[in-house]
């Protein structure tokens, strides 16, 4: 379980920063706007006076459970439908994993974009639609080829000459064959999913109050010239959370 | 050995690829088309503002032809999509939607381009060192890089890079500097290739592992080939058409990362368009970029199976 240590150690910082300061990520304070870090403002304050340190470690939070609710369901939903299809063989597999392919080669992000902007105030659930939409492919896909291992395994090939129904098969042999890959998957995916989100709200596609490393990043970028230490709060904090998310797909065991 | 299929059948493949990419096309456009046009909020106020009185909005209604039934509205656009037509720009009504997305391409497709280039070789230098020289430190420095590269974010990176370059160390132009030119190009191409190098390295170094133990190789070695060249001649081949494969996997990645490189150093492109759209809210803009991204994936996807094709005949059907 060490890999689970550096997402829970960020989780906790993260979590007991936001409890013990009273600032208000959202609070503007015209008379500090774009201070540099100091005693009052550990990492200095951005755009309007907010405090930095709040407001990247609130928007990391929000980010991170994003990516984490958006990955375990297309763990889920991924997962389900690649062994599904890896049961079944032949012709199924073959179009599930066309499918796959496809759908991990599209220009996704630019067909999130025309859609999300269709919508007047994009909520996180609608941005977690759209992500989820591609999130699923690489664990199919994954699901299929593990699959594609365990049809021939002794054990499922029992199971199934027992009588045993085809769902029963999937739930108690298949799915649980595919997990250890899929966890693997599960960290790349979640910080994968975190850049992307940020992205969104760095193009202007997040929430309404500001609080998203996007709009922390494009903060940093338009005050750059006067005030890099909030970009440097915005990138850093962006990079942390993705290589934290990471950890969680350690190959090295 | 290749086997010649009848010629006949050959037509019939090559029409099907071609109907079936026309299809993807078509599903992409009316995706978004419907995704405009179903979606909760009224598109009207999205682009005119909450406080658009009700002459504005139905001047604006009657030019998206959002009045007629949808039917209709579908009609029209397939019409105008044979046309290569998307219907006019909100923001510029002379002009149509797509003709603005397509003269933004070729900058874009020129940093795509290059960003391929420069990724390419960046990856397949890198797997080199790593299998080349496993035993030295320069392999375990280049598998470190490899890492790096797939893991560190580009919207990370990219601004931070560009503060040190640019404004502290002055060793690129600016964002926005009208004369950043040829060094501009190649600065935000060394950024975009950065990920793309590091998937290609991932998967070159993959195929050269299975390369070096190979007896191929090995009889090139007891010829008495010098190693360099038994690496470049004989090993990396092998690994050209999995290199291609990944390269065309990941144009979306590009197509998304040249939007965030483009809006972030102010270079003109399709980024820059989508995003001004973005802000905007001019839909038609949006829309006809979302339908350039799907054509061009299509394009490049036919090509990368052609070039793989043509490289490893392995690969042939």
């Amino acid at each position: 379980m060490s890999r689970l240590v550096w997402p829970a150690a960020l989780i906790l910082v993260a979590l007991v920063v936001r409890a013990a300061r009273s600032a208000d990520p959202r609070r503007l304070d015209l008379s500090a706007e774009l201070a540099r870090p100091s005693g009052s403002h550990p990492f200095g304050c951005g755009e309007g006076g907010v405090d930095l340190l709040a407001l990247s470690s609130e928007a990391l939070l929000r980010g991170m459970a994003l990516a984490a609710v958006v990955a375990a369901l297309a763990l889920a939903i991924g997962t389900s439908l690649g062994a599904w299809a890896g049961l079944r063989g032949g012709s199924t597999a073959r179009h599930v994993q066309r499918m796959c392919d496809f759908v991990q080669a599209f220009p996704s992000f630019v067909v999130a974009l025309g859609v999300l902007a269709a919508i007047p105030r994009p909520t996180r659930v609608h941005v977690a639609v759209v992500l989820l939409a591609t999130a699923w492919a690489p664990f199919a896909r994954l699901a299929l080829s593990e699959l594609r291992v365990v049809r021939g395994l002794q054990y499922v090939e029992a199971a199934r000459a027992l009588g045993a129904p085809a769902h029963r098969v999937l739930v108690r042999h298949a799915i649980p064959a595919t997990l250890p890959v899929a966890r693997a998957q599960l960290g790349s995916s979640a910080s994968a999913l975190l850049v992307a989100d940020a992205a969104l709200s760095f193009l202007g596609l997040g929430p309404s109050d500001g609080v998203a490393l996007g709009a922390l990043i494009d903060q940093g970028v338009g005050a750059s010239l006067r005030a890099p230490h909030v970009l440097l709060v915005g990138t850093g904090a962006l990079c942390v959370g993705a290589l934290v998310l990471q950890a969680i797909a350690d190959p090295k065991r | 050995m290749t086997t010649r299929r009848p010629a006949l059948d050959r037509v019939g493949a090559w029409l099907a690829g071609v109907i079936g990419a026309a299809l993807v096309v078509l599903l992409v456009g009316t995706v978004v088309f419907f995704a405009f046009r179903l979606l909760p909020g009224d598109p009207t106020a999205l682009v005119l503002g909450d406080q658009a009185g009700e002459a504005e909005r139905a001047a604006l209604r009657a030019q998206l032809h959002l009045d007629e039934p949808l039917a209709r509205q579908y009609g029209r656009f397939l019409g105008s999509l044979a046309h290569g037509q998307v219907g006019p720009s909100l923001r510029r009504p002379d002009v149509d939607a797509a003709t603005l997305v397509l003269d933004a391409l070729p900058a874009t497709a020129l940093l795509a381009a290059s960003s391929v280039a420069l990724g390419a070789t960046l990856g397949i230098a890198l797997a080199l060192c790593s299998v080349a020289l496993r035993r030295r430190v320069a392999g375990r420095v280049a598998d470190r890089l490899i890492a790096l590269g797939a893991s560190v974010p580009l919207l990370a990176f990219a601004p931070a890079a560009t503060w040190v370059l640019a404004v502290r160390l002055r060793w690129v132009p600016l964002p926005a500097d009208p004369d950043a030119g040829a060094r501009g190009l190649l600065y935000a191409a060394a950024l975009l290739s950065l990920p793309l190098g590091a998937a290609v390295g991932r998967i070159a170094r993959a195929s050269l592992e299975v390369a070096a133990q190979s007896p191929f190789l090995q009889v090139a070695r007891a010829k008495g080939l010098g190693s360099l060249r038994v690496w470049l001649v004989h090993a990396l081949p092998t690994c050209v058409g999995p290199i291609v494969t990944v390269v065309a996997a990941q144009l979306g990645a590009l197509l998304g990362g040249a939007v965030v490189l483009e809006r972030l150093l102010e270079r003109r492109g399709l980024g820059t368009v989508v995003a001004e759209a973005l802000a905007a809210r001019d839909l038609p803009v949006l829309e006809a970029a979302v339908i350039v991204a799907a054509a061009l994936f299509v394009v490049v996807q036919a090509a990368g199976t052609r070039v793989h094709a043509a490289l490893d005949p392995r690969a042939r059907a």
